[in-house]
């Protein structure tokens, strides 16, 4: 199975109408924004997309919008985590229905499972799917859950179609842990961190990430990746110590200032559901003032 | 003038059968840290058991380590303590006995607030004249750690602060401090406070501090070159080397340091308590691991 997955790919958020319904149409124009802007990947709905504060049906109805809108330019996978496993089977299931390219899945949510149980969630994930499967490895956010080389190493070894992981640790040797494993054993293993921290990771054998910024910065997402698959390290970490003060600016209350901070690139998406806030006119006058001083509203597009 | 560590050995802290630590083997030690690529050296640092010193140990080992090592390599002494006074007296010492710098990590045990963190920090710091880092080591220190805002706190008011070693490994911790702290000093260094430096490198990190030098100084040696070179690709490799020998020897701890240079002919005793050495069969297996290493084929062998 080829590696489709590489490059600072994309997760739109979700747009909402002020009564906090969903917005289908401004969901087609993003989803219709980031491919043009160079996204090589598509995927949704991420933590960021609100993915846990969102109905299975509604996840269901704009996972078929992504598909549809994207039409094959570039590949889309769906994330398909939710509270209960039973209803990541069925996304997963969906997602195949639907003619997704592949799906995300996180380790098992709020039960701190051991290594054992976390490898026969994703043995049944794998055998319940054809599609390629990636993994979501999030100890900062899951009470220390990880996937360790060794499980690691395990799966690749029984599923074929487990093609990747998303590795958010965000910790050199947690990364090289994995990297290690599992590119010895698949080359063309999708090894992606989260938060385009490309510059730590690809000399590690990383081939790229999820974006959290890339719905205000696309340019500055492929130009980093772009630059470190060159080995230009001195301008690399130029961009990357920009990209991470980005980082910085919207993971407080992420991702409504991500969606206040939409507001000044021209490109609104509507309020962000609870408990989640949504950002205040302050926040985002603030937003404007750092998106400033970053050169973004120069160097990045505006508007749809 | 701005101090360069580069490549800095860690040495253990070898013991005779009565539990002292054992002078004359020690001197052996040092030299063979210093023919093996050692740019510096740093004593005691956690592998060298520091904690299971005693003050008089500490200073008596300080002076040796100096004196043996002469104009050939600079030394940074490790002052580290529970109390702020004594760290402060320790780092005193050091300048004395002719320390080219001194490090030092978060209170022991205390579990310090920020505030206390930086009081100490300064105490420490300001005591010296000679360069002072920081060593931010979470996992060692009970989940205390250093942030950016407070390296910014202490360029503003120590002088001769210059760097933070770092342990944490930790990707966001060392690309805020690496946005903020060399635009208000010139000169500040991350140094990696372990051999993963291929990240940290990518990052601007600009030396390494290596307790696996003891066993595999070759390695950790082209692994620093090729980061210095800005060489992240073609380090790779060697990287995974040290992944590799890591995963041998982390679990053990300093015990099992202390069994991987006996493994390759360089015996340093066994560990203080409370650390217990490895038994028998742990001992024979992590021999039988180092051996069928082959990264570590054409690592020297005896003293």
């Amino acid at each position: 199975m080829q590696n489709k997955f590489r490059g600072v790919m994309q997760s739109p958020v979700t747009p909402l109408k002020d009564d906090f319904s969903l917005d289908l149409p401004t969901f087609e124009r993003l989803l219709d924004f980031h491919v043009r802007a160079g996204a090589p990947a598509i995927s949704w709905p991420h933590h960021k997309g609100e993915s846990l504060n969102l109905t299975i049906a509604e996840r269901k109805l704009f996972a078929e919008a992504a598909v549809k809108v994207v039409g094959g330019r570039v590949p889309v996978t769906i994330h398909v985590s939710a509270l209960a496993v039973e209803d990541t089977m069925e996304l997963a299931r969906h997602a195949q229905e639907i003619g997704a390219d592949g799906i995300l899945a996180i380790t098992p949510y709020f039960w701190t499972p051991t290594l054992e149980a976390i490898e026969a969630y994703f043995v049944r994930l794998c055998t319940s799917v054809d599609l390629p499967v990636l993994s979501y490895n999030s100890p900062s956010y899951l009470a220390g859950v990880e996937i360790t080389g060794e499980l690691m190493a395990n799966l690749i070894e029984t599923l074929p179609n487990f093609v990747g992981v998303k590795e958010a640790s965000f910790n050199s040797e947690k990364f090289l842990e994995i990297s290690r494993a599992a590119l010895a054993m698949r080359p063309n293993f999708s090894m992606l961190t989260g938060v385009e921290f490309l510059l730590p990771s690809v000399p590690l054998g990383g081939n790229g990430s999820y974006s959290a910024a890339g719905s205000i910065c696309p340019n500055l997402c492929n130009e980093l990746f772009d630059t470190c698959v060159a080995g230009e390290w001195g301008r690399a970490r130029e961009l990357q110590f920009k990209m991470t003060r980005l980082w910085h600016l919207f993971k407080d209350q992420y991702p409504s200032s991500l969606k206040g901070g939409m507001v000044i690139m021209g490109r609104p998406v509507g309020p962000t559901r609870a408990p989640l806030p949504t950002a205040t006119p302050e926040r985002q006058a603030y937003i404007r003032t750092q998106l400033e001083e970053l050169g973004i509203l120069d160097s990045e597009p505006h508007g749809w | 003038m701005p101090f360069e560590p580069g490549l800095v050995h860690t040495p253990l802290t070898p013991f005779s059968n009565d539990g002292r630590i054992d002078f004359d083997r020690y001197a052996k030690v040092i030299e063979f840290h210093l023919r093996h690529g050692a740019d510096a050296l740093a004593v005691p640092m956690h592998a060298g058991e520091s904690v299971s010193l005693t003050d008089v140990e500490r200073r008596q080992l300080i002076a040796f380590v100096v004196e043996r090592a002469g104009k050939r390599a600079p030394v940074i002494a490790h002052v580290s303590d529970a109390g702020t006074g004594i760290a402060t007296a320790l780092a005193k010492h050091a300048q004395a006995a002719g320390a080219a710098a001194i490090a030092a990590t978060t209170p022991y045990y205390w579990t310090p607030p920020p505030a206390m963190v930086l009081e100490h920090f300064l105490q420490i710091g300001s005591a010296v004249d000679i360069p002072f880092f920081v060593l931010n080591a979470p996992e060692d220190m009970a989940g205390a750690k250093i942030n950016a805002d407070l390296a910014l706190k202490l360029i503003a008011k120590l002088p001769n602060f210059s760097g933070v070693v770092d342990a944490s490994l930790d990707w966001q911790f060392m690309i805020e401090l690496m946005t903020s702290a060399p635009r208000a000093r010139d000169g500040f260094a991350l140094i990696a406070g372990t051999e993963l430096m291929v990240s940290a490198a990518a990052i601007g990190a600009s030396g390494m501090f290596s307790a696996l030098a003891a066993i595999a100084p070759k390695l950790a040696r082209e692994l620093f070159d090729l980061c210095r070179q800005q060489k992240l690709f073609e380090a790779r490799a060697r990287q995974e080397d040290v992944a590799a020998l890591r995963q041998i020897v982390k679990p053990g701890g300093v015990a099992a340091l202390k069994a991987a240079v006996r493994a390759m002919g360089r015996d340093c005793g066994n560990t203080r308590p409370p650390l217990l050495p490895l038994d028998a069969a742990a001992e024979k297996k992590l021999a039988a691991a180092i051996g069928a290493l082959r990264a570590l084929a054409d690592e020297p062998r005896g003293w």
